[in-house]
């Protein structure tokens, strides 16, 4: 669906995006993550077509972005990050606007406005004026904008921003949904959003994608060895001894708790060696009520792949 | 095309609702209207008939206050797309930079002949007060002259202000801009056509004066030369305006 062969776009001070290429295929829900200022925004509006680019080359449905700018655009429904909209129109004459020159047919055209708006939670508020709307029901009306004209390609640019917790559930249901029709780019601060809605992770730093996987896939290939904790009464040296001595593993701390139990975090070279943990712990007659491996957030993955470009290689 | 229609649409729409064009229509038809009185005043005083179109269209009050009213029209056509972000929105549909930059022009076109409207109603009044048969009066050839340089100098000064509105996010500066630009050349123009030194500069003035070109067109005067110079010139500004828009996206 979209094709990014080595993509720079330079602005007179900086680098904002610096050979990018990446591909999205159909029907995938890709998550676009990266700092402030990675150069989201930047590459998203590439890929719209809005801004040019310096050097490199942009394919969505199979039309190269600077020969045929309008095919693209026909395909694409684009939620710019800041949603803008007219403030002194209504939101069925702002609708019926953007419809038109998406060139939603006129037969089509009222029925499909309905249908966004209903898909948007919208039907209420169609005679409102748009400037007196709250902040999350204005994010509604620019994303069924995007919608109206029944894109292949959704590209959102934060679509959750300023949102307060049940509207941002809204979103992500609506966005859930709308995942079975459209291939969706989405760009957003809020790691959670994207454990729950993406297939795939696009991560950028500094211009450059740094990492392009599904989540597991991630979390596999940055943390090779696995984190056990595990909590047991036992003597602090006795255990530490024990434990290191067996293959593969490696006390990282022990501490003494106040009521007098032992906690002690285990880097496993392989994910699981729990059970061996267990057998040692039976065998010598340690009582225990802790043996877990620690889960890998996206947001510790997120930081450390940020934090330490050279993490994936 | 119909793209173009209703982006048009859309603009027409949109400045008949905002706030300054209702400052602008305010203070230009009370401006329109006392120019009006004055005529009658100078008509009770005996002055000749034949000079009440060339004071309608041309006079000082009307020359003087195009400056200010359209860059007040203009300024907001681009450069509140820009603040708004909408831009952003408009140009990421199968619009073309062209057509949006036409529908604007147009739009703000429809506002400003709305403004002269009330001019042409006083004249159709005037001519019930005519005191002696002997002359026709409004003379309908001058009358109609009179409204082809009112589109043409206010479709030169639209283009002007268009460009200055895209060029900017600010509305103020996109104003501010177009007044310098409109009446510095306005009063450049009308130095060199009637005050310069030297024939030539004069005559050279003539082509650049919008206040000689106002008199020319409402004594019933179509030049087909300041006709072309005019539409070129309008052309031209639309032009750098589509480049403008198409060039500086932030």
């Amino acid at each position: 669906m979209i094709k990014v062969f080595g993509v720079t776009k330079k602005y007179p001070a900086r680098l904002a995006v610096d050979d990018v290429s990446f591909e999205v295929a159909r029907g995938e829900i890709v998550g676009f993550l990266g700092p402030n200022g990675a150069g989201k925004t930047t590459t998203m509006r590439m890929l719209t077509g809005y801004l040019p680019m310096t050097s490199g080359r942009i394919e969505v449905a199979g039309y190269d972005i600077c020969e045929d700018p309008q095919e693209v655009r026909r395909r694409i429904g684009y939620l710019p990050e800041s949603c803008p909209l007219y403030p002194e129109m209504r939101v069925d004459e702002y609708l019926r606007f953007r419809a038109e020159l998406k060139g939603v047919r006129l037969s089509a055209r009222k029925a499909k406005i309905n249908e966004v708006k209903e898909q948007c939670g919208l039907t209420d508020v169609g005679s409102r004026i748009i400037g007196q709307l709250s902040k999350g029901y204005r994010q509604r009306v620019g994303l069924a904008d995007s919608l109206v004209h029944d894109p292949d390609l959704l590209i959102l640019d934060e679509p959750t921003v300023g949102l307060d917790p049940y509207q941002i559930r809204q979103v992500r249901e609506l966005i859930q949904q709308l995942a079975k029709r459209h291939t969706i780019l989405l760009s957003t601060h809020i790691l959670p959003e994207v454990e729950a809605i993406c297939e795939r992770i696009l991560i950028i730093n500094e211009g450059k994608i740094v990492a392009s996987d599904t989540e597991a896939n991630l979390h596999r290939r940055l943390h090779a060895c696995a984190m056990i904790e595990m909590e047991i009464q036992a003597g602090k040296v006795v255990a530490m001894a024990a434990i290191n001595t067996m293959e593969g593993l490696d006390v990282r701390t022990a501490t003494e708790l106040d009521d007098g139990w032992l906690r002690l975090e285990i880097e496993a070279d392989s994910s699981d060696m729990r059970v061996e943990l267990f057998n040692l712990a039976v065998t010598e007659g340690w009582p225990l009520r802790e043996l877990s491996e620690q889960e890998y957030s996206l947001e510790d993955t997120f930081v450390q792949i940020t934090r330490n470009p050279g993490a994936m290689q | 095309m119909s793209t173009f229609l209703s982006l048009f649409k859309k603009e027409v729409r949109t400045c008949f609702l905002s706030p300054i064009a209702f400052v602008v229509m305010f203070f230009f038809w009370i401006l329109t209207g006392g120019n009006f009185i004055l005529l009658l005043y100078q008509m009770a005083n005996g002055d000749s008939l034949t000079m009440a179109t060339q004071w309608m269209f041309g006079g000082p009050l009307i020359c003087f206050s195009l400056p200010v009213v359209i860059p007040l029209i203009t300024m907001r056509l681009f450069a509140e797309e820009r603040k708004l972000g909408t831009l952003e929105a408009l140009l990421t549909t199968p619009v073309k930079v062209p057509e949006l930059v036409l529908a604007k022009f147009f739009g703000a076109l429809v506002f400003y002949s709305v403004l002269w409207l009330p001019v042409f109603a006083y004249a159709y009044f005037q001519s019930g007060m005519n005191p002696s048969a002997t002359l026709a009066f409004p003379d309908v050839g001058a009358l109609r002259a009179g409204a082809v340089g009112v589109m043409l100098v206010g479709a030169l000064y639209i283009a002007v202000g268009l460009l200055m509105s895209s060029l900017t996010s600010n509305q103020i500066v996109a104003a501010i801009a177009g007044f310098a630009i409109l009446f510095g050349s306005f009063l450049a123009g009308a130095y060199l056509a009637y005050t310069a030194p030297s024939a030539s500069a004069r005559t050279v003035g003539q082509f650049f004066s919008s206040s000689a070109h106002m008199l020319d067109f409402s004594r019933g005067v179509v030049d087909s030369r300041i006709v072309v110079l005019y539409l070129s010139f309008t052309a031209w500004f639309l032009f750098v305006s589509v480049k403008a828009v198409e060039a500086k996206r932030t």
